[in-house]
């Protein structure tokens, strides 16, 4: 390996010093949620949990708006970038619901005394998951490039424009009844001021992780996709030695 | 050529095809007979729990028949390439969509409406005063399985493991059709509570007509070669 490949390889020094400031604000936001902010008035310190649970849930959503949103990009104009960008904000959007389910299961264990609970939000990170793992599927399924980036943009699509749905069925489902308003910001529950400012940091921290990865796994993508163009190369014509093909 | 007209021969073809075969209609019949036999065995012989869960145990098995409808009608192109002539005849791809929807819609509301009372019979519900609204709840219900079912069923058409990766994609984007479905249903039966109907009645319209726009739009991506 020369050095000119392995410097392609290494993550550059801004995202190190970017990683850094994440771990910092990290742990304010830890202590703002764990120490500084009052404890509530009816679940006592457990509200601590929601800090964790709620800035993940939302980012988790926000990743997949965005994985819909590269994918129709990627169907647009068929740049393999896009189809990457949509991969990198799946992933991050499965692991971050993945996480807010088990977020969700700690905080209803003792305020609601039971591990799941059918609550609207609760449900509709359920299905996303489920339909996650079915985007990944059909993936790993397709070997040519284009036909998976364009097939599982379809499948993007369709997940995203589901949600809303899914949150209305699963919010009527829970009342048992379809006239009930919809208020997406936690059904109007008044927050002292110091909890708003926590959890609006721990979701901005929140924020700042997901994007981190998403670059450094946009970065990755890329490499994938030059060492898949690079190795296609080599296959077709043999005789030509260290032929770098960029995409 | 007029699109319509387009639409409405690639419906023709699959229905006429069907007609001939009776490959989904022995399938899908049976299979929605057994599906409900097998989970009124399941519930037991409690005759209120039977009766509450009637409208729930139809549209499982409704959702599982347009599984094999749809799959079925691809299978069927598939072989000797009669779909990628299909593709290179002057028929825009969204008229194939539409009329592959079309055929599997019209299918699957005549299933519907058969199964419709083999339940309410076999799960001794009562069809009560609000019956004949449960004919636009299943006309609705079945668009909404089938919109998604015939794109996806394109999509797995030429992949590994089909049979078992559509449901698997389909089954959580159908959730709030399948949910709503029931509730209307549910409430239609019995006494009813049309209010209470109408509510889920326009959810389902609401998927119905977002997902024609979208799947219509977005199928020749799925079909591309």
């Amino acid at each position: 390996m020369t050095t000119e490949t392995r410097g392609r390889w290494e993550r550059p020094m801004w995202m190190k010093a970017w990683a850094a400031v994440i771990v910092a604000l990290f742990a304010v936001g830890a202590y703002l949620g764990l120490v500084w902010s009052p404890p509530d008035v009816n679940q006592g310190n457990l509200i601590r949990i929601m800090y964790a649970h709620v800035s993940i849930a939302w980012i988790g959503f926000v990743a997949v708006g965005f994985t819909a949103l590269f994918a129709a990009l990627f169907l647009w104009r068929s740049k393999r970038m896009d189809d990457v960008r949509a991969v990198a904000s799946a992933e991050m959007a499965l692991l971050f619901s993945s996480l807010t389910i088990i977020g969700g299961m700690t905080y209803s264990r003792p305020t609601l005394n039971t591990f799941w609970t059918w609550d609207a939000k609760l449900t509709l990170t359920a299905l996303m998951v489920a339909l996650l793992v079915g985007y990944f599927i059909v993936r790993s399924l397709i070997d040519d490039p284009v036909r998976r980036g364009r097939v599982s943009a379809v499948v993007a699509i369709v997940v995203a424009a589901s949600l809303p749905f899914n949150y209305l069925a699963a919010e009527w489902f829970r009342t048992l009844h379809p006239s009930r308003s919809i208020s997406l910001d936690g059904s109007g529950v008044t927050m002292a001021p110091e909890m708003l400012m926590t959890l609006l940091f721990n979701t901005f921290v929140a924020g700042l992780v997901y994007a981190w990865f998403m670059v450094d796994r946009v970065r990755l993508g890329r490499l994938e996709a030059q060492l898949e163009a690079e190795r296609q190369a080599h296959e077709a014509v043999p005789s030509t030695e260290g032929g770098v093909v960029r995409v | 050529m007029n699109d319509l007209y387009a639409v409405w021969l690639v419906a023709r073809k699959d229905l006429l095809q069907e007609s001939r075969s009776k490959a989904v209609t022995v399938a899908t019949l049976f299979f929605s007979a057994v599906t409900l036999v097998v989970i009124a065995f399941a519930i037991g012989q409690d005759t209120r729990l039977l009766r509450e869960a009637a409208m729930g145990a139809l549209w499982v098995a409704l959702a599982f028949a347009s599984v094999i409808s749809a799959a079925q009608s691809y299978q069927a192109d598939l072989e000797d390439g009669a779909f990628d002539a299909l593709l290179t005849t002057p028929v825009p791809r969204p008229a194939v969509y539409l009329g592959k929807l079309l055929a599997n819609w019209a299918f699957m509301v005549v299933l519907g409406l058969v199964m419709l009372p083999v339940t309410i019979v076999l799960y001794g519900a009562e069809a009560g005063p609000h019956w004949p609204w449960l004919i636009p709840t299943i006309a609705l219900g079945t668009l909404g399985f089938a919109l998604i079912a015939v794109l996806y069923a394109g999509l797995t058409a030429n992949l590994r493991a089909r049979e078992s990766l559509l449901p698997v994609l389909m089954f959580p984007v159908v959730v709030p059709i399948l949910l709503a479905a029931v509730r209307a249903s549910g409430a239609l039966v019995g006494i009813g509570d049309l209010e209470l109907a109408t509510g889920w009645l326009l959810l389902l319209a609401g998927f119905d007509l977002v997902y024609v726009v979208l799947c219509t739009a977005i199928y020749h991506f799925v079909v591309e070669e």
